[in-house]
């Protein structure tokens, strides 16, 4: 035995890490245009829609897409490398302080220590910080991005006492689903008024069949029919269910499929049980899962 | 022979003392007697004939009657017999001489009856009837004279048993007896083998319940002749064993159980009877419950299955008395519970939401499933309520299916039936739009005319022609504009029907492959329940074909010779129509061409018939013939009418694809539509929302299958209209605003309710008897408070100014609480310096530190839903004096009827009253309350209950929970007053229910009421106060079950003793002066939310 010890993880500083591998995206409508010309005029962006309709993946795509095109036009092949246009996401939670954003100081030895929050490397490196989930913070922390999204593009952080100009590369990006939140967490007329504002919902059937075809791996019949029980599962959002199945449920129950689950099986772990807890909800869903593959 | 003169002619001296008939009877008699009587004889008879007479002052009548009679009885039989005869009538006339009169007038008739040894006996027992009284005499006297009569019908044992049974009853009435005997009469000659039962049972009720035994006459003979004939006995004896349990009413169980069992199929009335047997040893008291469930139950399973349902009922009964009587009234979940685990089949009640939800996802638009009775009800032209059918926004079911051995099974039939019925709206069967392309077929609809017709009745339109026409365009549905194309109506009409139910047949098989079996299977069912098509009519014949061609029959199918090739064209127009891309404007074209094909048929007999392969016809050439481009389908004439030719009737229909109306149902539609534009703000009225033209629509329609006597405008046309725009809410009903107080009372016995008006609802009640709850039990009925003024409100904010203020403070402190900065936390906005400072300490000293280092302002939402409920109960109309004295108590008569008057007055006395009641405490703590509410900003709800029986729980709205304050809860409040009885129960699951579709941190209901609950009927067997405060409790535990914090506010002093059960570990206060509750009730709500 030598004494080396093999990593089995990748470590990344944060605003190393970047999309390098083309994500798979279909776009639904003019999603991506449209991304692309906010990003020209560093307008910043709010995605509304669904759970798990491909949010983060359209992020994620366009991270990776306009590096790449950035890349071309610096005829710089190893401007990959560097960290511009790295994507930092931050899942928002109700507990979300400033802090958690900007940085704190830590105690070391008999000193403080300073460091970075996500938002400020962000900032620093000129990377698309993604706010995921917007609304599930505390309004005062909102708040805190107000300066960064109008013309002054400027984070304040008040504890070092600087004020920090964005990096020209730098653009802001928030998400939040507006079905499931009460009126208690809508988001604030000031903040949302700083967005340009693009909405998603789940793809059409055919659209999203080539969706789970090509992300689980199970044939085109069994992904149409997927689609078509994400469709009828969608219908009863209101009726019983706060939200429909998600093209990410979809994608795991054709999975499971493509492992040698029985599809009805695999819906029902992966879609029925995963929508509601609602035991009279389950077998209306149930039937309808039953009526659209044969056992 | 003959007898010497001189002895007649001394007796006839003697008798001539005595009135004249007395004589009469002997000379006659005398004359009788001596062709069968020895001299010797005789002459004694003369004897005893005269010592009879003498005896006392009044027994002339008596032998007089014994002189009558005598020749016959002694006719046949030996004289001994005769002689015993005699001195019983004379010792009977001892006793008394009308007693005597009667036994001799009795006598021809009974000694046909019984042996010559029993006539003693019958005079001794007859004679043990008499106790020395005139009453008791009269009532031997009636036995006598009954007995020919009961001795046609009973035996003379069977007498002897019933005279202890009168001999019993005389003892405690002899009116009684008397009748008695009379209704014996009547009844015995009914009941044939089953008298000596009925004896027994007579006899068994005793002493201690001898006032049944006249209801059981006047019932026993109506109530066995409902019972099955051999098991009579078997039904008497058990209601004698009943009858011994001292509590049981004989006459209410005859009547009960055997009206019962009246309803039941006969050949179960062995099964049920011996389960009663094994019931009755265990607690009598369940039998006629037992029974009387029976029909109720036996309508879900069958009798095999009952066996299973009794088995459970009894362990259920070892163990609490309670519960298996609530288990045999199937009043508790359990046995219901218990019912759908054993029947097969199953009920659209139970599923329907299941299928609700399975609709509404196929379909993508709001659906409801409801009973087909429902939509029949409606009088809008659906007639069937055995089948399946939608109007659009409604699948409508039959009630229960039981047509198959499992419940799966049938299960999937009405799973398969909506899914059929759901795909006329997924698949757009009622969105048919005449100038939309077919995607299959050329579209020669566009190029044909509508056939003129004639109005169908010379009456409403006949005359105005052109301006008719023109309002009616307005009218006219996509659908009817195309069968106006045609001549027949009726026959495009089916046409159309089968080839859209074929093409939603074939898109849900392809659509759903996970159904597609059971899918074959209903159809396969409903291809055998199809007439045979060799033998009708040709036109019908061939309909009937496409019909089970539409059903998937494959072989086998007989069509009439001479139009195989039409049958060939028919398959061949159809099977076109099936590909995934078919629209209904496909079915319209298809439709079109089969009509061109069936309607140059004559619906006349075939002769020859040989048959089809019905399948696997390859689509081609589903060109319809030539000629009919240029003449137009419905141009036809039908040729020279041969004479045998009959009129086309329509195939039955087929049950799982059910009413298809799609005129009626895309007018309805349009209606509908109509009606909203009409609704919204600033719309003129809608044009042509005429009544008489939508009459002439449908009078037109094949759809409606009204009866046309006479040619006349159809009766009904108008009724259907007039309902037809109800439905579409053209109309718009009164709605009364103010709370009516005109109840309904249900059977308070029996059985679950139902939903029936809208905001209405159903709750269950808990029998703590019977552990177990009793399902949909109460009805809610929600309504808001009317508005009186706003005076009453601003009085009170001025004359509790004080007070108000005080409060509002208070309330408004509890507000920064909710900024509180917390510290030592392991992560936070910001170092805590003491913290920091103590672990550096801590770590020069070499101890080791916390690494709680930092603080953070902790924001605390307020996050707070609450629902207060008032009790508007009568007895808040009390003054707060009277409160004091006295310890409050529901006397209110039970009977509705007394109930009314009592009310009446009670109000009357409230009006006169100058004094303060407990509801105007109460209403002036609502104004405080809210005062309160409205500084903190919570989230509340303010409603009253009140009602009478569990039919008419009263639910009022003052503040719906997200409804703003506003003036008009202000008027709301004015209106507070007391009402009826208090049943708490519903109220608080109503409340519940409300507040748990909130999603708040905290959620509180609040209950203020003045006394204990109690309502008509809210207690177990009419007595027990404790089932109401029991109800109350779980309502209370539901609550906290569903994360809401119950509380309960009374101003009742003697609360303490229920309060503590009723809330056991939930808060609750009594409060002792009731001036403190305006003062109190927000301080509790503070304490309650902090």
């Amino acid at each position: 035995m030598t004494g080396q010890t093999t990593k089995l993880y990748k470590e990344y500083l944060i605003e190393e890490f970047g999309v390098t591998e083309e994500p798979f995206y279909v776009p639904i409508g003019d999603e991506i245009e449209l991304f692309e010309a906010a990003y020209a005029q560093k307008l910043p962006v709010l995605f509304k829609g669904p759970t798990g309709c491909g949010k983060t993946r359209f992020i994620e795509y366009m991270a990776w897409r306009l590096r790449h095109s950035s890349a071309r036009v610096a005829g710089d092949g190893d401007g990959l490398l560097d960290n511009r246009l790295a994507l930092i996401t931050i899942a928002c939670h109700e507990d979300l302080t400033s802090s958690d954003l900007v940085g704190r100081y830590l105690l070391e030895h008999d000193s403080t220590r300073w460091i970075d929050g996500p938002l400020t490397r962000a900032v620093k490196v000129g990377a698309i910080c993604y706010l995921d989930e917007i609304v599930e913070a505390r309004k005062d922390t909102t708040v805190l991005i107000h300066p960064l999204t109008d013309h002054r593009r400027i984070l304040p952080i008040e504890k070092q006492g600087i004020l920090l100009q964005a990096h020209e590369d730098f653009l802001l990006v928030i998400s939040y689903n507006p079905g499931y939140q009460s009126a208690l967490k809508d988001l604030k007329q000031s903040t949302r008024q700083r967005f340009v504002s693009i909405e998603f919902d789940y793809p059409p059937r055919e659209l999203e069949a080539k969706i789970v075809e090509h992300e689980s791996g199970v044939d085109a019949d069994a992904a149409m029919a997927l689609a078509k029980v994400g469709e009828k599962v969608r219908n009863l959002r209101d009726h019983g269910l706060q939200e429909g199945a998600s093209t990410r449920l979809l994608i795991y129950a054709g999975k499971l499929i493509a492992q040698g689950i029985s599809p009805r099986r695999a819906c029902q772990v992966a879609v029925t049980w995963a929508v509601t807890d609602d035991h009279q909800v389950h077998r209306s869903i149930e039937e309808v899962v039953s009526s659209i593959f044969p056992a | 022979m003959g007898l010497s003169d001189e002895i007649v002619g001394a007796a006839q001296e003697e008798l001539r003392k005595y009135p004249s008939s007395v004589g009469e009877e002997f000379q006659r008699a005398v004359r009788m007697m001596e062709e069968t009587v020895p001299p010797a004889q005789l002459e004694e008879w003369v004897k005893e004939g005269l010592s009879l007479t003498r005896l006392t002052v009044r027994s002339w009548e008596a032998a007089s009657e014994f002189f009558r009679v005598s020749p016959t009885v002694v006719r046949g039989r030996s004289y001994t017999t005769f002689q015993e005869w005699t001195r019983w009538g004379n010792v009977l006339c001892q006793d008394s001489p009308t007693m005597a009169v009667a036994y001799f007038r009795a006598s021809p008739g009974v000694v046909d009856e019984i042996d010559a040894e029993h006539i003693p006996t019958w005079a001794s027992v007859g004679r043990g009837l008499y106790k020395g009284t005139w009453k008791s005499t009269a009532l031997a006297g009636r036995f006598f004279e009954a007995s020919p009569g009961l001795l046609r019908s009973l035996s003379f044992q069977e007498l002897l048993r019933f005279t202890k049974i009168i001999d019993m009853l005389s003892h405690r009435s002899y009116d009684l007896a008397v009748e008695c005997i009379g209704l014996a009469r009547d009844t015995f000659p009914r009941l044939s083998g089953d008298r000596d039962a009925f004896i027994s049972l007579l006899s068994a009720l005793g002493e201690g319940n001898w006032r049944q035994v006249k209801g059981a006459f006047e019932v026993g003979s109506r109530a066995l002749q409902k019972v099955e004939r051999v098991q009579g006995p078997r039904f008497l004896r058990l209601a004698q064993k009943v009858a011994q349990a001292d509590t049981a009413d004989l006459p209410a169980f005859l009547t009960e159980a055997s009206d019962a069992l009246g309803e039941l199929d006969r050949h179960t009335h062995a099964t049920v009877l011996g389960m009663a047997e094994v019931l009755v040893d265990l607690a009598p008291g369940t039998v006629v419950e037992f029974i009387k469930s029976c029909p109720i139950v036996l309508r879900r399973i069958n009798d095999q299955q009952l066996a299973l349902w009794f088995r459970e009922g009894i362990r259920l009964l070892r163990e609490t008395e309670d519960g298996g009587m609530a288990y045999f009234k199937v009043e508790s979940a359990h046995s219901e519970e218990m019912l759908d685990l054993i029947s097969s089949g199953v009920e659209l009640d139970r599923v329907k939401d299941i299928l609700r939800l399975y609709c509404l996802a196929l379909a993508g638009i709001e659906m409801d499933i409801a009973v087909t009775q429902e939509l029949v009800g409606k009088d809008i032209g659906w007639v069937s309520k055995a089948h399946a059918t939608t109007e659009g926004t409604t699948v409508f079911l039959p009630p229960v299916v039981d047509q198959y051995p499992t419940k799966e099974e049938n299960f999937t039939w009405y799973k398969v039936v909506s899914t059929h019925q759901v795909a006329h709206l997924e698949f757009g069967s009622f969105d048919f739009r005449f100038d939309r392309p077919a995607t299959l077929f050329e579209d020669l609809r566009l190029s044909l005319a509508p056939v003129e017709r004639k109005p169908k009745g010379p009456g409403a339109a006949a005359g105005n022609g052109s301006q008719a026409t023109k309002d009616q365009q307005a009218w006219i549905t996509d659908v009817s504009h195309f069968f106006d194309l045609f001549e027949d109506r009726k026959l495009i009409l089916d046409i159309f029907t089968v080839v859209e139910d074929a093409r939603l047949d074939y898109l849900v098989k392809a659509d759903y492959p996970g159904i597609r079996d059971s899918y074959r299977k209903v159809q396969q069912g409903a291809l055998k329940a199809r007439p045979s098509v060799e033998g009708l009519p040709a036109r019908e014949a061939l309909m009937e074909f496409l019909v089970q061609w539409s059903l998937g029959a494959e072989e086998g199918l007989m069509v009439p010779q001479e139009y195989a090739e039409e049958v060939r064209a028919l398959a061949r127009i159809a099977s076109t129509l099936l590909a995934p891309r078919a629209r209904v404007e496909d079915t319209a074209e298809a439709a079109l061409r089969i009509y061109e094909v069936l309607s140059r048929i004559p619906n006349r007999e075939a002769d020859d018939w040989e048959e089809v392969e019905a399948g696997g016809e390859d689509a081609e050439g589903a060109e319809p013939p030539k000629e009919m481009n240029e003449s137009g389908a419905g141009a036809s004439p039908p040729e020279a009418q041969p004479r045998d030719e009959q009129a086309y009737r329509s195939p039955q229909d087929v049950d799982y694809r059910g009413d298809f109306k799609p005129e009626l149902t895309q007018l309805l539609a349009q209606l509908r539509m109509l009606q909203e534009q009409a609704n919204l703000p600033g719309a003129a009225p809608p044009q042509g929302l005429g009544k008489e033209q939508l009459e002439e629509l449908l009078a037109r329609s094949a759809e409606l299958e009204i009866p046309t006597a006479d040619g006349q405008i159809p009766m009904g046309a108008g009724l259907f209209a007039n309902n037809l725009l109800r439905e579409a809410g053209v109309s718009n009903p009164q709605s009364p605003d103010y709370p009516s107080h005109l109840f309904v009372h249900s059977d308070e016995e029996h059985g679950a309710l139902e939903v029936t008006e809208p905001q209405t609802y159903l709750y269950d009640e808990w029998d703590f008897r019977a552990g177990d709850y009793k399902p949909r039990w109460c009805m809610v009925r929600e309504k808001a408070l009317p508005e009186g003024e706003v005076t009453f409100y601003q009085t009170t904010l001025q004359n509790y100014a004080g007070l108000i203020s005080r409060v509002q403070r208070q309330f408004e402190l509890v507000l920064p609480e909710a900024f509180r900065k917390i510290k030592r936390l392991p992560d936070g906005e910001e170092f805590d310096l003491d913290a920091v400072i103590e672990a550096i300490v801590d770590r020069r000293v070499g101890s080791s530190p916390s690494d709680k280092l930092y603080w953070r302002r902790n924001k605390v939402i307020r996050d707070v839903a609450v629902v207060f409920l008032l009790d508007m109960s009568a007895s808040t109309a009390e003054a707060i004096e009277d409160h004091r004295r006295r310890a409050e108590d529901w006397d209110a008569p039970e009977d509705p009827g007394e109930y009314m008057v009592w009310l009446r007055a009670r109000r009357a006395q409230g009006l006169r009253r100058s004094y303060k009641r407990i509801i105007d405490v109460e209403k002036e703590s609502t104004v405080l309350l809210i005062r309160a509410l409205e500084t903190i900003g919570d989230t509340y709800g303010i409603y009253g209950f009140s009602g009478y029986g569990r039919e008419n729980v009263e639910f009022f709205v003052i503040k719906d929970i997200l409804e703003p304050f506003g003036e008009r809860i202000m008027r709301r409040i004015d209106k507070i007053a007391p009402l009826h009885a208090t049943r708490m129960g519903p109220a608080i699951r109503h409340a519940t229910r409300k507040l748990a579709r909130l999603d708040a941190k905290t959620k509180i209901l609040f209950l203020i009421s003045d006394g204990r609950p109690q309502d008509r009927g809210y207690s177990r067997e009419g007595v027990e106060k404790e089932y109401a405060v029991h109800d109350t409790k779980m309502a209370m535990a539901e609550a906290r079950r569903m994360d809401i914090t119950p509380f309960c506010l009374t101003v009742d002093r003697s609360g303490h003793d229920y309060l503590k059960t009723m809330m056991s570990d939930m808060g609750y206060e009594v409060l002792d002066d009731i001036t403190q509750l305006p003062e109190r009730l927000p301080y509790l709500y503070r304490k309650l939310t902090v």
